[in-house]
């Protein structure tokens, strides 16, 4: 055996072998079929090797000619595996393209068999030794061009536009894979296809007197081919590591979160848990995987969920679930707790989940309900001292209306006593005393439900009724501390919904602010008491006076606890006070006013109808 | 002076309380007349008829102790009782101070106030006669001649006819003329009625000085 036969027979093993690999790929993978391809590619090229091998070791013309003629059918196979091959995996987009030279290649080998020796000859008159290097002898051809052969070189014409036309694409479109792709594959090709055709031409228009030699440019597809195809493996088992490391995180940052977390498929089971789950639910993981998402909720809100599901389906954004009403779960004791979910939905091949983010917040309401419950404690506290301030306003208020219950009583006794009686009188003035007993009745029950200590009662409110009541809980004090009163009430105004002790205590609360801060005056104390409507549609409360006004410094501060502007003042009136309007959704601040004084402001949010 | 009867000012700023009060006082007979505010009072009030100011301390606008300095400066003598809704010692001390009645707290005992109310009606027909009889004894004393009028010091001096006489350079006769005539102008009997009456029209201070 020479060199040039050890080669061919490495050149054809290599091809089945590398063909064969593909093969079983394309078995693992049957939507593959570029591996298919590649398989009748290096197959085609195997059994051309052989023939091309036989054709250099031919004795006799006859048996060239006749090598010649079967080695042109794995020549067409290979042609038409590369046409598809091309067509798939470069992504060409001219399908004539690919069914033109399929079909000139498919003529040429018809024609192969019926006109001339071959395709190439009309007959092979003589075989013509070479002398290769290392002294190795191989037969080439002497004979008669057969003209058909112009019909497969077409066809590899053909081969040759489809090939740079569908690199050019696959390069255009960019990315750097595409384009390596497009060089590799698409380069080797025109490369040796042109080599292919131009040489097997040449020597067959007989310019060139050499033996036809293809099998190594063949080789050379096989290995470009098959190269590329491996790239695209090893990127594959590549991709398959990353996902894994992603899984891995992924597996690991939701065992992290504090959170318990659930992953719902569409049909409402849980396909994932994580140990925080386990923990808030009470359930082992192997008894919430696979199982209905609506275990973990109260027996009362399964049904319902079943249709929120399908609701959130519909429209699926990252957000909190019923934010509107108050969420439970339901643990494996049977045990109900609150708690805060937010959803979000994950779209994949495998169908739409729901990643659910739960937290326990049984701990959080505990605190909030003892925060309510402190800050309305002290809220009454204050209440009952500021009372204790206005004692005297109050104790003449209700002695109004006992002065004159007394005074007409008296009266009546004596329009009795004279004779004949006077009893015309009497209706008058025990209507009289039943107006007194009323007014002296209600001062003394808002008395006593502003001193009582109850949980504050949400009701819907007519603020201008509030600070009215207000106003009048302070007439007395307001006049024995020589302030004019006045007052600007828009109409119209929303409800507001709250506790009317609370905000009478805050409205109280700043009208004494109001005059404290005019005690250095003299003269012109005046107290302004305005309610309005916001931008927002919301409902303020100004109190303004005409004091000093509150230094630049402490504008923003007076709400803050024992921040006062005052000798003996504690400072725990304003705080209270936004601690009140706080628990109301509103806010409080003060402004100092362009002629004198300040004002406080309530802003209150209008009560949703 | 006698044919008006006198009226009980009331002004509180409390309308039902102020009702009751009139209705009080109207049991026992009084006139009464009510105000809702000071600045009512000030403008519907006749001050120079004889009545008394029942008045509530604590009133908006103008205080009861602001009235009360304000009538004071106007020279109204219309006693004043004044009604609180506190013991408010520093306001009833002012109030005191500035000639008022009385001074009750409420709520009101009727008799209390019933008498609190006949003292100060009292006290200001005393005032009102008071006042009416200085006017009198004033017209009596401008209608009597330069002459006379000398006699009349003379005689709140304690000097006999004839000393008088002899201060005037006159005769005792004529001083006696003019006695006659001055007691007759005067409307006085005895001469001690005479000197009484000189003396609470200040006669004798005047002339003095």
């Amino acid at each position: 055996m020479n060199w040039v036969e050890i080669v061919w027979i490495v050149m054809s093993a290599a091809s089945l072998t590398l063909g064969f690999i593909h093969l079983l790929v394309w078995f693992k993978q049957r939507s593959q079929y570029a591996h298919l391809l590649f398989f009748a590619v290096a197959a085609s090229a195997t059994a051309f090797g052989g023939c091309e091998l036989a054709m250099m070791r031919s004795q006799s013309p006859a048996d060239y000619a006749t090598t010649l003629r079967w080695a042109h059918v794995p020549l067409a196979m290979f042609v038409l595996a590369i046409v598809w091959f091309v067509h798939f995996y470069l992504e060409a987009r001219r399908l004539w393209l690919a069914w033109a030279t399929s079909g000139f290649r498919l003529a040429g080998l018809a024609l192969n068999f019926v006109t001339g020796a071959n395709i190439n000859f009309r007959e092979v008159s003589a075989l013509d030794p070479h002398m290769l290097w290392g002294g190795a002898v191989v037969s080439g051809p002497v004979g008669v061009a057969n003209p058909w052969a112009i019909v497969p070189q077409i066809g590899n014409a053909l081969l040759l536009v489809l090939v740079v036309d569908g690199s050019l694409t696959l390069w255009r479109r960019g990315g750097s894979d595409a384009r390596r792709r497009a060089t590799v594959v698409g380069g080797s090709l025109v490369v040796s296809i042109a080599a292919i055709a131009g040489f097997a031409a040449l020597v067959n228009v007989g310019l060139v007197h050499a033996p036809t030699i293809v099998m190594p440019s063949v080789f050379l597809i096989v290995l470009a081919m098959g190269y590329e195809l491996g790239w695209d493996m090893i990127a594959a088992a590549q991709l398959a590591a990353r996902l894994r490391t992603s899984e891995l995180r992924f597996r690991a940052v939701v065992e992290a979160v504090p959170s318990a977390i659930l992953l719902v498929d569409e049909k409402g089971a849980i396909t994932l848990a994580n140990a925080q789950a386990e923990a808030v639910f009470g359930y082992p993981r192997a008894e919430l995987v696979a199982r209905p998402v609506e275990m973990l909720m109260p027996q009362r809100v399964r049904e319902p969920h079943v249709g929120l599901r399908g609701t959130y389906a519909s429209d699926p954004r990252t957000r909190a679930m019923g934010t509107r009403r108050e969420l439970f779960a339901c643990g494996k004791d049977g045990s109900e707790f609150p708690v805060e979910v937010a959803l979000s939905p994950m779209a994949t091949d495998e169908g739409f989940f729901v990643l659910a983010s739960v937290v326990d917040i049984t701990e959080r309401r505990r605190f909030e309900r003892t925060t309510a419950l402190q800050r309305d404690e002290l809220a009454h506290m204050s209440r009952v001292a500021m009372l204790g301030e206005l004692s005297g306003s109050l104790a003449h208020e209700l002695n109004q209306p006992l002065t004159a219950i007394l005074s007409n009583a008296q009266a009546a006794q004596r329009f009795l006593a004279q004779s004949p009686p006077r009893v015309d009188k009497l209706a008058e003035i025990l209507s009289d005393i039943v107006k007194s007993d009323h007014r002296a009745g209600a001062v003394i029950q808002r008395l006593r439900s502003m001193l009582r200590k109850e949980e504050p009662q949400r009701q819907s409110l007519d603020i201008n009724d509030v600070v009215e009541e207000s106003l009048r809980l302070m007439r007395s004090d307001l006049l024995n501390r020589r302030v004019v009163v006045g007052h600007d009430f828009a109409d119209g105004l929303p409800a507001v919904h709250g506790d009317r002790n609370q905000l009478q205590q805050v409205l109280l609360n700043f009208m004494m602010n109001g005059c404290d801060a005019m005690d250095g005056r003299e003269t012109d104390r005046r107290l302004l008491v305005r309610t309005q409507r916001t931008a927002h549609g919301n409902v303020e409360v100004c109190v303004a006076d005409s004091g000093a006004g509150i230094p630049l410094a402490d504008l923003n501060r007076i709400f803050e606890p024992f921040v006062t502007t005052k000798s003996n003042g504690l400072g725990m009136g304003l705080a209270i006070c936004r601690s009140i309007v706080d628990a109301h959704g509103g806010r409080l601040w003060a402004t100092n006013n362009a002629d004198s004084g300040a004002t406080l402001h309530i802003e209150l949010p209008a009560q949703r109808s | 002076m006698g044919d008006l009867a006198p009226t009980v000012h009331l002004v509180d700023d409390d309308p039902d309380l102020l009702k009751a009060l009139g209705r009080l006082l109207e049991s026992v007979g009084m006139r009464v007349a009510t105000y809702l505010s000071p600045h009512e009072f000030l403008e519907r009030c006749d001050r120079n008829a004889p009545g008394c100011l029942v008045l509530d301390l604590a009133l908006p606008g103008l205080s009861g102790l602001e009235l009360q300095r304000t009538l004071e400066q106007q020279g109204s003598t219309l006693p004043i009782v004044f009604l609180t809704g506190r013991g408010d010692i520093e306001a009833s001390v002012q109030a005191m101070k500035h000639g008022a009645t009385d001074f009750l707290t409420k709520p009101i005992d009727d008799t209390r106030l019933i008498a609190a109310v006949h003292e100060a009606l009292a006290k200001g027909q005393a005032l009102h006669r008071a006042s009416a009889e200085r006017e009198r004894v004033s017209r009596c004393l401008a209608s009597l001649t330069e002459r006379e009028r000398q006699v009349l010091d003379g005689i709140v001096a304690g000097r006999l006819n004839k000393q008088i006489a002899a201060d005037l350079g006159t005769a005792e006769k004529t001083v006696k003329f003019h006695r006659g005539n001055l007691m007759r102008k005067m409307g006085v009997r005895v001469v001690a009625d005479l000197v009484k009456l000189a003396e609470r029209a200040g006669v004798g201070s005047t002339t003095r000085t």
